[in-house]
């Protein structure tokens, strides 16, 4: 329920900002213009839930889909592997997996929050070109990066402690990790018996009361699901609330963008969005920030195509929607012989990052991270319809035995990795499918690179010698196969000095338009190790600043 | 099977999506009602009324299915849940679309019946063992798929939903009720690891 007491600016008038999205970016840039005497106005396609309207209830949140605002069969997002093939709505799960709700995705993430590393940001320059890749180095380095870490360890809220890979920090962190599961600790055995090094999980969650609000329950309901008492670092917790307070935002729930438009000077003038009831409206502004996430603000710019600019907005390099980065993932379950009850609690409390940088020993680029987590044995149906042994029965009283002794003894360990930058690997926009606001609808083209796999098949092995190692009764691998689609949305509009290889300079201002910014996942020129909202927020709030001193500077 | 209506784009098998199946026209008409939905089915499965959707003859098919799939142990089964509660409620909401699909696939699915075993009327008649072997055979169609699908979320599901009566599913799984809060320790290697015990055993 939007706030009744949030101030309301008349939509024929022109505010400051308009910013479209209001996740892990876009939250904070509401939350940065707005207390810097900014009038804001958000404007977001998902209603305004607030910690009292989320439920434990999986039927409704993790198959119905509540918090996406429904399943494929609303959104009809489509997917193919390559450009040969005609796009299909999935029958089951939709590609491109994201909240509609004020808070976006940060109201549903796991809330793992790794920093990227130094080498994140220059890796190209480290390792040299790649074949058929788009692969390069950030405009900007971690240095650059690291006190907007800090700011999102301190205001967004991060528990954890250093482990013996991170990067530096200028700052500890503001409260110690969140209790150590068995999960971690079984990981940290078999790490301590392989010579690896498990170190305690940074989280966005906070073990300690902090910045008036609580500390996690330990409920477990972390994974697709919005936290009920807000220790969950959400925008929406975090961000959303000081944004209101400022009196300069306002927030729009249930206001679909469709189209941004422009000028005779070719900067945008208004953003033009159907309103709760469905009719077109508008708003007018001085600057437009698209936060929307790395598949929907492609997606807006190509159906924001004009005559003036056919290609759609802020794409004279060609490189929007391209160069879509999912990471790759790879999954293994252990079974022990005492209780885990892994459904209690966070989901992550340990991880290992020594396979963190690429290795050219390996044969393949690529570098990632393992987790051990519940992951299937967090919830009753989604344990019972997928978690089970795959060499075991899958119904009658075998199959029952199976799901009484195993929920409480069984954990994952999911592994993470990089994802090469390819041009075929894009986000563009489907001939005939519409949403349920009649907007066309995004179409993903995918296919990992191949060392995309094989860094996950490297991770998955070391997982299954993890599990034997800490003396599982019984562990099983799923086979690595392609992505189909995913939450980590990244790379589609990046940024870089080059207005021929680049959508937004290191500011985040388009390169074409100069009244419009772009800040999300999709600003990202490399994937990182698998955890990229860190990453998002950070960015968030250093180009907040860019912003902000540019539009008092009345060079927006 | 394989008939176009039962493609998998209505049944899935495994981990899919309850909203990819059932056209979800409750998350259209938003959370209110879901709850009423809830609030029915619960009042339905307790007193005992009569089916809303389903004939008596052929919730006796899916709820003999059913029990199959979770049987009746030492502990209770699908039947006892009252899975067959959270079908027909859920038959005539968040799987409505799939009424038509189910109806037609259990029809196929019971003429598979009856050259199996010529005589038997309908699967229920058989006997246990026979059941499972029929069973066996069905196990790679979409109907079954679907139906093990919808055993599953009303076996565990919240009992809201008209199954997963007195939280039986949970209570298989060691889980007593849903509880909201819990503290450290929570297994018994966490345990371990907090009075101090080296983590190398």
């Amino acid at each position: 329920m939007t706030p009744e007491n949030q101030v309301r600016f008349d939509p024929a008038s022109t505010v400051d900002f308009v910013i479209v999205g209001s996740g892990s970016a876009g939250g904070i840039l509401a939350k940065e213009l707005s207390t810097a005497g900014f009038d804001v106005v958000v404007l977001e396609q998902g209603p305004f839930r607030t910690a009292a309207d989320f439920t434990h209830d999986e039927i409704a949140v993790a198959f119905l889909h509540e918090l996406l605002g429904g399943g494929p069969e609303i959104h009809q997002q489509t997917f193919r592997d390559d450009e040969s093939q005609v796009a299909v709505v999935p029958g089951r799960v939709q590609p491109a997996e994201y909240v509609q709700g004020v808070g976006g995705s940060s109201v549903h993430f796991t809330g793992n929050f790794w920093r990227f590393r130094d080498v994140d940001f220059r890796e190209r320059s480290l390792l040299g070109p790649i074949d058929g890749t788009t692969f390069a180095d950030w405009p900007i380095d971690y240095a650059e990066l690291e006190p907007y870490y800090t700011r999102v360890d301190w205001e967004i809220g991060v528990s954890g402690s250093p482990g013996p890979f991170d990067p530096p920090r200028s700052k500890p962190f503001p409260m110690p990790p969140m209790p150590v599961k068995s999960s971690g600790v079984l990981l940290e055995r078999g790490a301590n018996k392989l010579g690896l090094h498990a170190q305690p999980a940074p989280l966005a969650i906070l073990s300690q009361p902090f910045n008036d609000r609580p500390p996690c329950i330990n409920c477990g309901y972390c994974m697709g699901f919005g936290c009920e008492v807000g220790a969950k670092s959400s925008t929406l917790a975090a961000m959303i609330p000081l944004a209101l307070a400022s009196g300069h935002c306002e927030i729009r729930p249930e206001c679909a963008v469709f189209r941004l438009e422009t000028g005779a000077n070719g900067k945008i003038g208004n953003v033009v969005y159907y309103d709760p009831d469905g009719k077109e409206t508008s708003q007018k502004a001085r600057a437009v920030v698209l936060a929307a996430n790395g598949v929907e603000t492609p997606r807006l710019l190509l159906n924001s195509a004009s005559p003036r600019y056919p290609d759609g907005l802020a794409n004279s390099s060609g490189f929007v929607g391209r160069n879509l980065m999912l990471n790759a993932h790879a999954l293994a379950n252990g079974v022990f012989e005492h209780t885990l009850n892994d459904y209690k609690g966070v989901q992550v409390t340990r991880i290992i990052h020594d396979f963190y940088d690429s290795d050219p020993a390996r044969g393949f680029y690529g570098g990632g991270g393992l987790d051990a987590r519940p992951l299937f044995s967090a919830t009753p149906i989604f344990f019972a319809l997928a978690g089970t042994p795959t060499d075991g029965p899958s119904w009658g009283a075998g199959y029952k035995q199976t799901l009484a002794h195993n929920f409480s003894r069984q954990m994952s360990i999911l592994c993470s990795t990089t994802s090469l930058a390819l041009d075929r690997n894009n986000i563009t926009i489907d001939p005939t499918h519409k949403d349920k606001w009649g907007r066309p609808s995004l179409r993903m083209t995918y296919k990992d690179h191949p060392d995309d796999l094989a860094m996950a098949g490297f991770l998955l092995d070391k997982a299954m010698e993890l599990f034997d190692a800490a003396g599982a009764e019984k562990a099983w691998a799923y086979p690595i196969g392609g992505t189909t689609g995913g939450a980590h949305l990244l790379g589609t509009c990046r940024m870089g000095d080059d207005p021929q290889t680049s959508v937004v300079d290191r500011y985040h201002r388009s390169h074409d338009i100069s009244n419009l910014f772009i800040c999300d996942g999709s600003s990202f020129v490399t994937s990182g190790r698998g955890q990229p909202t860190m990453t998002i927020m950070a960015l968030a709030f250093r180009a907040a600043e860019h912003i902000a001193r540019a539009a008092k500077a009345n060079e927006v | 099977m394989g008939s176009e209506p039962l493609s998998r784009r209505h049944f899935l098998a495994g981990s899919g999506s309850f909203a990819a199946l059932v056209g979800s026209p409750l998350l259209r008409a938003g959370l209110p009602g879901l709850v009423a939905f809830s609030a029915s089915a619960c009042t339905a499965r307790d007193e005992g009324a009569a089916f809303e959707v389903l004939g008596a003859a052929e919730a006796r098919e899916f709820e003999a299915i059913a029990a199959r799939i979770l049987p009746t142990t030492d502990t209770p089964g699908a039947r006892e849940a009252g899975v067959i509660w959270f079908m027909d409620k859920s038959f005539g909401s968040i799987m409505k679309d799939n009424l038509e699909s189910a109806r037609e696939g259990l029809a196929e699915f019971q003429s598979g019946v009856a050259a199996a075993w010529p005589g038997a009327k309908v699967f229920s008649d058989l006997d246990e063992n026979e059941q499972d072997r029929y069973l066996q055979t069905q196990e790679e169609t979409d109907f079954f798929g679907f139906v093990r699908f919808a055993t599953i979320a009303g076996f565990f599901g919240m009992s809201s939903y008209g199954g997963n009566r007195d939280n039986v599913g949970w209570k298989l799984l060691g889980l007593d009720g849903q509880h909201h809060a819990w503290q450290a320790p929570f297994g018994h290697y966490d345990a371990e690891y907090m009075r101090g015990e080296q983590n190398d055993a």
